[in-house]
């Protein structure tokens, strides 16, 4: 596990979701339990594009349903070459 | 229902200053910043005027706009914020943090039902339309022209085309938010939504009288009872990444010609003046408030407003027309709303913009309704032109002329074009009633007036 990868991705989610890092747990449901709706979605992916410097085009952050979704299609996209 | 109208805070971010002390103290002293354009920007085409005057580095985050709202905000929405949350604070208006709402405030005490905001701009959000088009534009043809370049390009084509490349910059994203950053309401919207106003909220898109047709409405509103508390002013963001909106106006043969000297580059009214000094943009607000509203919870009043009134030119897109017979009807209005004859008025803002056709029609009107005598400057000889936001800048100059008795100079004013009383030195004077003129491509003129205020108004 990288846990700075793991750490800023719950940095920029407790930033967006104006919620306390060290209270968001890695199993946390984004939509059910952190209340993401699609505008928060969006909101979300392009401050972390700003974070990784990567594009993250919506369609692929569709299917992710929890923080550790993230953390780990995150991981994956840095493996990519940046396209920004 | 005719209450009256004061003015009690306000904030602005500009190419001078931020906040209104600092902004008003580099007034004085005659500031102005100049600059050559980004050299960027010479890649894309033979400008013309080679002048602007940009706005220092914006820290939206030192001003209360965290990183999230900042990724779906154009920054002409920003600054506008930033200088609401100056002239709010300027007011002696409280914010706490709103209850049901993230990173949004309520104002203690007030109102918000009765509140409203009253907001212009020329272009709103252009800077992220543009930025999105260039995405969408070239984005796909650059990742396929760097693909060729890293792998099949013959070596000997492989630095003109990283050239090309170069050229073919773009914004970082489509950004999913763009309808809402690019919509001129935003600003107005974006205010209404951080401080909880439920009253109207306005967008006022005149061009370059956009700033003096938002206050005057907001006046009215205020003075006829259908808010108590009004957020006025302007804004304008015109730094897009390839001088694209430099470029409209420069082909337009608007902008300052003679650049040799930057610092005397711009000289509205003078004899040698060559165009507008073309400026990044800005904020301007002014917190206005029925006069009760502000002495019940003891506000520091400004000035008040006391007419107001527009007219238009139905002459040409992007002239005035010649004589300015309907500024001159405008004025007259104007001091009519306000109960004023000319005679009374003993200052004038100008539009001044510096372009040959609109100094020597704006001159002759003001000879002809309010005589040689009444001092007159252009702020637009320091800021240049805001656009959508000059004419808030200049009601908070006229503002602030009228509470200190003084007020800037002409900048770079040396053979006035015309005979009239330009501001050459500043001087204690002793004005009492302050008029800003505005006028705008499509032909839309207005005007504010102010009335010192002092303890004798305020028995009135």
């Amino acid at each position: 596990m990288n846990v700075s990868v793991q750490e800023r991705v719950l940095r920029v989610i407790s930033e967006v979701l104006d919620q306390k890092q060290n209270e968001i747990r890695l199993d946390v449901s984004l939509r059910d339990e952190l209340q993401v709706d699609s505008l928060k979605q969006m909101t979300l992916f392009i401050a972390l594009e700003d974070e990784f410097q990567r594009s993250i085009p919506p369609e692929e952050a569709d299917g992710l349903v929890t923080v550790n979704d993230v953390i780990e299609f995150i991981q994956r996209k840095l493996k990519e070459p940046s396209l920004i | 229902m005719n209450r009256r109208v004061v003015i009690t805070g306000a904030g602005v971010i500009s190419s001078i200053g931020t906040g209104v002390d600092d902004f008003w103290h580099h007034c004085l002293i005659g500031k102005s910043s100049v600059a050559p354009i980004p050299a960027h920007w010479n890649r894309h085409a033979d400008f013309r005027s080679r002048l602007w005057s940009p706005l220092p580095e914006f820290n939206p985050e030192s001003l209360g706009i965290a990183k999230s709202e900042r990724l779906q905000l154009d920054p002409v929405t920003m600054l506008s914020l930033a200088a609401t949350r100056l002239a709010l604070k300027h007011a002696g208006f409280e914010a706490m943090p709103a209850e049901d709402r993230v990173r949004a405030f309520t104002l203690i005490g007030n109102d918000s039902a009765r509140s409203g905001v009253f907001f212009g701009t020329g272009l709103g959000g252009a800077f992220t339309f543009l930025q999105n088009h260039t995405h969408h534009l070239l984005r796909n043809p650059r990742a396929v022209l760097s693909e060729y370049v890293g792998k099949k390009a013959p070596a000997e084509d492989r630095e003109m085309l990283k050239s090309v490349i170069e050229h073919l910059s773009h914004g970082i994203r489509f950004n999913p938010f763009e309808v809402s950053m690019v919509m001129p309401n935003a600003p107005a919207a974006a205010i209404g939504i951080k401080y909880g106003l439920t009253g109207p909220n306005e967008t006022f898109c005149v061009a370059c009288a956009s700033g003096t047709v938002a206050v005057g409405n907001a006046y009215r509103a205020v003075r006829d009872g259908r808010v108590d508390v009004a957020i006025s002013g302007g804004c304008e963001f015109f730094g897009d990444e390839h001088g694209h909106i430099f470029r409209s106006f420069d082909v337009a043969g608007t902008l300052v010609r003679d650049c040799e000297n930057p610092d005397t580059a711009n000289r509205p009214f003078d004899e040698k003046r060559s165009g507008f000094l073309f400026s990044q943009g800005g904020a301007a607000v002014l917190v206005l408030e029925e006069f009760e509203h502000a002495r019940s919870r003891e506000a520091v009043i400004m000035a008040e407003l006391v007419g107001f009134a527009e007219s238009f030119d139905a002459h040409s897109m992007m002239s005035l027309a010649p004589g300015g017979v309907q500024i001159e009807r405008m004025l007259h209005m104007a001091l009519a709303d306000a109960k004023l004859n000319p005679a009374d008025v003993d200052y004038v803002n100008a539009h001044g913009t510096g372009t040959r056709n609109n100094d020597e029609t704006e001159a002759q009107v003001i000879d002809r309704v309010l005589g040689k005598s009444v001092p007159v400057n252009s702020t637009k000889s320091l800021l240049g032109h805001t656009i959508g936001a000059s004419g808030a800048f200049e009601a908070i100059v006229t503002a602030l002329t009228l509470r200190d008795g003084k007020t800037h100079i002409n900048r770079n004013l040396e053979t006035p074009a015309h005979d009239l009383n330009f501001v050459r030195h500043v001087k204690n004077f002793d004005p009492e009633i302050g008029l800003s003129q505005s006028f705008a491509f499509g032909g839309h003129n207005a005007a504010v007036v102010m009335r010192r205020y002092t303890d004798r108004v305020n028995s009135t």
